[in-house]
């Protein structure tokens, strides 16, 4: 009998299992292969900023900080680039710390200092940090990286929250500088003013999240709210909260203000103020860089947070911070790299805040040596505005644990967009704060 | 030359006799094994240690605290997971029946074979080709305020003011039709093959017997559609309660806004575990979703003897 078969030759059926299986082997081992090659003593950076970043500047201030510090000391710094939703919003650096391979050092905001501190992953920096660097912070930006007088974080920028608006939209509606308003009540009324078929007169952040929280806490310190107290019960049912509360709300009623953004939401100024979208809207100061960068033709003016009947100026900053990861290769090594890089009395690590924030970005130093340095950058034209008129007010950012950030943003979404009261809305949120603060445990909320 | 043989024969270690019927089997388990092997390594294998976990208080930094059934019992106190639930059940009863009824009118618009047709289908298929991302980043811009094609339509028709997104009252609604559009044409391909499965000379008896075109559907079509229409609604069900193609679709377009009015139970799970480090009330919520997946499956299969139909 002839017996036919569609293998290639030399290839038969034993081989081609035992082909299989040790692929098969070869598969299951890569795992272990790569863990074995990952064994070398260099510390992983994490952010999203370098080396795969589209901001040429910022990855060239990322990748030179790394190189300069490689070039001169033995424990090795590799920057690993991760897209910015995923930092943010994504699984990569959750998994990666509930699977033991969290990063050697990484960038966190304030919004989630707590979550990491209270996970005991945050190595405490103040052993690596000279004394008077450490005083060089203010303690407006530094406070709420610190617990127990000890430093875990070294904010590389501070980003104050104002207005923007389009000055081609205030010149149609028959406005022009003088009227830019200054009170919550001519916010509302400059809004609808400006509000036409196609165009918004004032926009806040309407998409739920850490930045909506963000950018209204400063409407609420403005009438002396607070969501906690001294004694740390909730003080959010308020009459300052609740007319903050308000405040969102009757913007959007009046159809003064958008329920929905364009592009990357609230933050996103070339997507809205740029596009002609809105005709005021509330931004950081990174809205400058933004506008500068990708709307250069578009005319525009920056105005400090208006207040309520009776209210004190207030805004908050922002900003992102280096951090150690205590349970990482090298702890001390990883602390001493953040110390040098930002967090050092040397005229290069000063120079270095500079140009984070005059170069790469547009922002505030989070050190008084760096406005100092960095001299006309901070005092003249739009930082100028910023660094004279609207920092000089700013807050840091609360740091808060995810389930007090959660009960805030539910009462903001509900009273903006879901037309619910706002007392009734403060009162059940503060008793959600009250019931979650009575069995918290962990470092201060501030 | 006989005797050599013999014994180099003899060396050999005896060679196992195995009848044909046990070679098939032998066969049909190694067929089998590859993708029994990873279903449990991939999915067996992580549901057990789900399971496992919920039983824990899990902060997502390598500290495990046993808690017993407390992260059940948390469940029923908690607003935010009856909302999502309650959120996945109008998800689920709005893109069903949708789906079904998209699903079935495009096959049968498109079921003649013509190149009209032809071009049809692939444009019906088409957005199945396109990220999720994408088709949520272009609906968003579609139904934006003031100025999107869908809210400038609304408002030419008298609806001015409307907020797809924005409004509590619309947003799941609007992300639902955005869901319906992009699966409806993988819908249409599965009862496409469920139309070619039913004999034209069923229709030619019904034509001269004088049925017309309704009837012809009423009482021909849908019923000899029963296994396809089985098969549609039970993934099409399991689908909007695991938010499988829906988590995408809201996280760009709403991120469970505005006022949870679109927080599916999966993306609570995905809040809780990715967000809060809540890994252990995520893996418990997770287990309750998968034995509301149960419950449905068992549904359906009981509904229709398990999954056996009359004429088959």
């Amino acid at each position: 009998m002839t017996t036919t078969s569609n293998m290639p030759s030399g290839w038969s059926r034993r081989s081609i299992l035992k082909g299989g299986a040790a692929l098969g082997a070869a598969g299951l081992t890569m795992p272990f292969m790569g863990k074995a090659f990952a064994q070398d003593n260099t510390l992983s950076f994490w952010q999203f900023y370098a080396p795969g970043g589209d901001v040429k500047p910022q990855v060239d201030w990322f990748v030179k900080m790394v190189a300069d510090w490689n070039a001169t000391q033995s424990e090795q710094v590799a920057l690993e680039y991760v897209v910015g939703s995923e930092y943010i919003g994504g699984t990569k650096l959750a998994t990666s710390f509930a699977s033991g391979q969290g990063p050697d050092i990484f960038i966190i905001s304030p919004g989630d200092f707590l979550r990491y501190y209270n996970g005991g992953v945050l190595q405490d920096l103040t052993p690596a940090i000279e004394e008077a660097a450490r005083a060089d912070f203010p303690e407006s930006v530094i406070a709420n990286r610190m617990v127990d007088g000890k430093i875990f974080g070294v904010p590389m920028e501070v980003e104050p929250m104002a207005f923007y608006y389009s000055v081609k939209a205030f010149e149609e509606a028959g406005l022009n500088e003088n009227d830019v308003p200054t009170t919550w009540d001519q916010l509302l009324e400059v809004g609808k003013k400006l509000t036409t078929a196609e165009r918004y007169g004032v926009l806040f952040e309407t998409n739920p999240g850490y930045y909506q929280n963000f950018t209204w806490y400063p409407f609420m310190w403005q009438g002396g709210g607070e969501f906690q107290s001294a004694e740390g019960k909730s003080a959010f049912d308020s009459p300052a909260t609740v007319q903050a509360l308000k405040l969102w709300q009757d913007a959007v009623n009046s159809g003064a203000a958008p329920r929905q953004m364009l592009g990357g939401g609230g933050g996103d100024i070339v997507a809205n103020l740029g596009s002609g979208y809105c005709a005021m809207q509330n931004v950081g100061i990174w809205g400058i860089s933004a506008m500068d960068n990708n709307a250069p033709d578009v005319p525009y003016g920056i105005f400090k947070l208006p207040v309520p009947t009776g209210g004190k100026y207030v805004t908050v900053g922002g900003g992102w911070a280096f951090v150690a990861n205590s349970k990482g290769k090298n702890p001390e090594a990883a602390a001493k790299f953040i110390a040098w890089a930002l967090a050092s009395m040397a005229p290069d690590s000063i120079q270095r805040v500079v140009d984070w924030c005059t170069v790469a970005k547009s922002d505030m130093p989070p050190r008084n040596s760096a406005l100092t340095a960095g001299g006309d950058a901070f005092n003249k034209g739009n930082m100028g505005i910023f660094g004279t008129q609207i920092h000089p007010g700013t807050r840091a950012e609360p740091r808060v644990p995810p389930e007090v950030y959660k009960i805030i943003s539910d009462a903001i979404q509900q009273t903006q967009l879901g037309g619910a009261d706002p007392q009734a809305t403060a009162t059940a949120a503060s008793q959600q704060l009250d019931a979650f603060l009575a069995s918290y445990s962990g470092a201060p909320i501030l | 030359m006989t005797e050599i043989t013999t014994t180099a024969a003899s060396d050999r270690p005896a060679a196992i006799r195995l009848t044909t019927r046990q070679r098939e089997a032998i066969a049909g388990v190694l067929f089998v094994a590859p993708d029994a092997i990873g279903l449990m390594l991939f999915i067996g294998l992580p549901m057990l240690l789900a399971l496992g976990i919920s039983v824990f208080e899990v902060d997502g930094f390598g500290g495990f605290k046993f808690v017993g059934l407390a992260n059940y019992s948390k469940m029923w106190i908690d607003p935010l997971f009856w909302s999502s639930l309650r959120v996945t059940a109008q998800f689920t009863v709005m893109l069903v029946p949708l789906l079904y009824v998209t699903g079935l009118g495009l096959a049968l618009l498109v079921q003649r074979t013509s190149k009209f047709n032809t071009v049809m289908r692939s444009m019906f298929f088409a957005p199945q080709m396109v990220s999720l991302v994408v088709v949520a980043l272009v609906w968003q811009l579609m139904v934006v305020d003031k100025l999107g094609v869908l809210t400038r339509f609304a408002a030419s028709i008298g609806l001015g003011g409307i907020s797809f997104l924005g409004d509590p009252n619309l947003a799941l609604f609007t992300v639902t039709l955005a869901a319906v559009w992009f699966l409806m044409g993988f819908y249409m391909l599965i009862f496409l093959g469920g139309l070619q499965d039913i004999p034209k000379e069923y229709y030619e008896a019904a034509r001269i017997d004088g049925a017309g075109a309704t009837q012809s559907f009423w009482f021909i079509t849908l019923p000899l559609l029963r296994p396809t229409s089985f098969f549609v609604l039970l993934v099409s069900a399991v689908a909007a309660i695991t938010g499988a193609q829906a988590f995408d679709l809201i996280y760009v377009m709403t991120r469970g806004g505005p006022a949870n009015s679109t927080a599916l139970l999966i993306s609570y799970i995905y809040q809780q575990a990715f967000q809060y480090s809540a890994f252990g009330y995520a893996a418990a919520l997770a287990t309750l979703l998968v034995v509301l997946l149960m419950a449905v499956t068992v549904f359906f299969f009981l509904l229709t003897r398990g999954g056996r139909f009359d004429y088959e």
